[in-house]
């Protein structure tokens, strides 16, 4: 068994499911600010409607890269959080389809593991604010799973 | 250039800036600790480099048109060769492939050190046209006095 602290804390916040640690050691996405909107029935991140998440002010519209940033922290976090062990997934790419513009208002995402290999994952990321049936932008995304201590 | 970049909230809060816009469109994004995602390990969100390639491909749009224009992304892949490491500016590039009449299709390099790229990025744009784009587009964006904060 290894002593490494970061493996400890990963194995700790895992068996809790406690999100909101790893989304403290992600600098970014508290800028972004996002978090955990839902975790019954289905599992939902949110992205607050930050002033600063703003892209086009004319409309005004959220950044379309920080819509992609959030869909991306979801899919990654979602892959950490349904894991059977512990792990740190490493985005290999990224690909969304912008649907619709996104207004100043909150975003959900809601995710789901396409492809769950040995080293490799696919997820699929649905982005929506007040209509899921009428989504802003969808995502998939590849990532490499390495253990802590890889 | 930079007046639009400063006219984006995002990008201003974080200091972005055009450095050159020929013979293609660079920008720095300064280091600072809100760029992380991973804290531990001191890495670079991927996420940082999705906004800055959206950003710096939708710039390379508005400059390869004859006029401004509204033009929305329609999709944006990102492909992260490594990842970006702390302490280091970010720099990016994009370029116009191919413009048609309805579709900018770009690409973009993200790099700390020039020899070694963070990731590639593939954008393409719709061009609403100018029946679409509102009076006073490109004046908003290249306004002559800075933005308010």
């Amino acid at each position: 068994m290894t002593h490494d602290p970061r493996q400890t804390w990963l194995a700790e916040t895992h068996a809790r499911g406690d999100i909101a640690a790893w989304l403290e050691a992600i600098p970014y996405a508290r800028h972004l600010g996002i978090e955990v909107a839902e975790r019954r029935p289905r599992f939902l991140y949110r992205l607050a409607p930050r002033p600063e998440n703003i892209g086009n002010p004319l409309l005004p519209a959220l950044h379309g890269g920080v819509v992609g940033a959030f869909m991306e922290t979801a899919g990654l976090l979602e892959l950490m959080r349904v894991g059977e062990s512990p792990r740190l997934p490493k985005i290999v790419d990224f690909a969304i389809d912008y649907l619709r513009s996104a207004r100043v208002v909150p975003t959900l995402a809601h995710c789901e593991i396409t492809r769950e290999g040995r080293r490799l994952a696919n997820v699929s990321v649905t982005a929506w604010q007040e209509d899921e049936a009428r989504p802003v932008a969808r995502a998939r995304l590849h990532a490499l799973l390495v253990s802590p201590d890889g | 250039m930079n007046r639009f970049v400063g006219v984006i909230p995002h990008t201003r809060a974080l200091g972005l800036e055009v450095t050159a816009v020929s013979p293609r469109l660079r920008m720095r994004l300064p280091w600072q600790e809100t760029l992380l995602g991973d804290a531990r390990r001191g890495l670079v969100h991927g996420g940082v480099l999705t906004l800055l390639l959206d950003t710096l491909c939708g710039s390379a749009v508005l400059r390869g048109l004859p006029a401004p224009e509204v033009c929305p992304t329609l999709d944006l892949r990102v492909d992260h060769f490594r990842p970006g490491v702390a302490g280091h500016d970010l720099w990016g590039e994009a370029w116009v492939v191919r413009l048609t009449e309805s579709v900018v299709f770009t690409e973009g390099l993200i790099w700390q050190a020039p020899e070694r790229p963070l990731a590639r990025g593939i954008g393409n744009f719709a061009r609403l046209g100018a029946r679409n784009t509102p009076p006073g587009f490109a004046e908003a964006l290249f306004a002559d006095s800075e933005p308010t904060p």
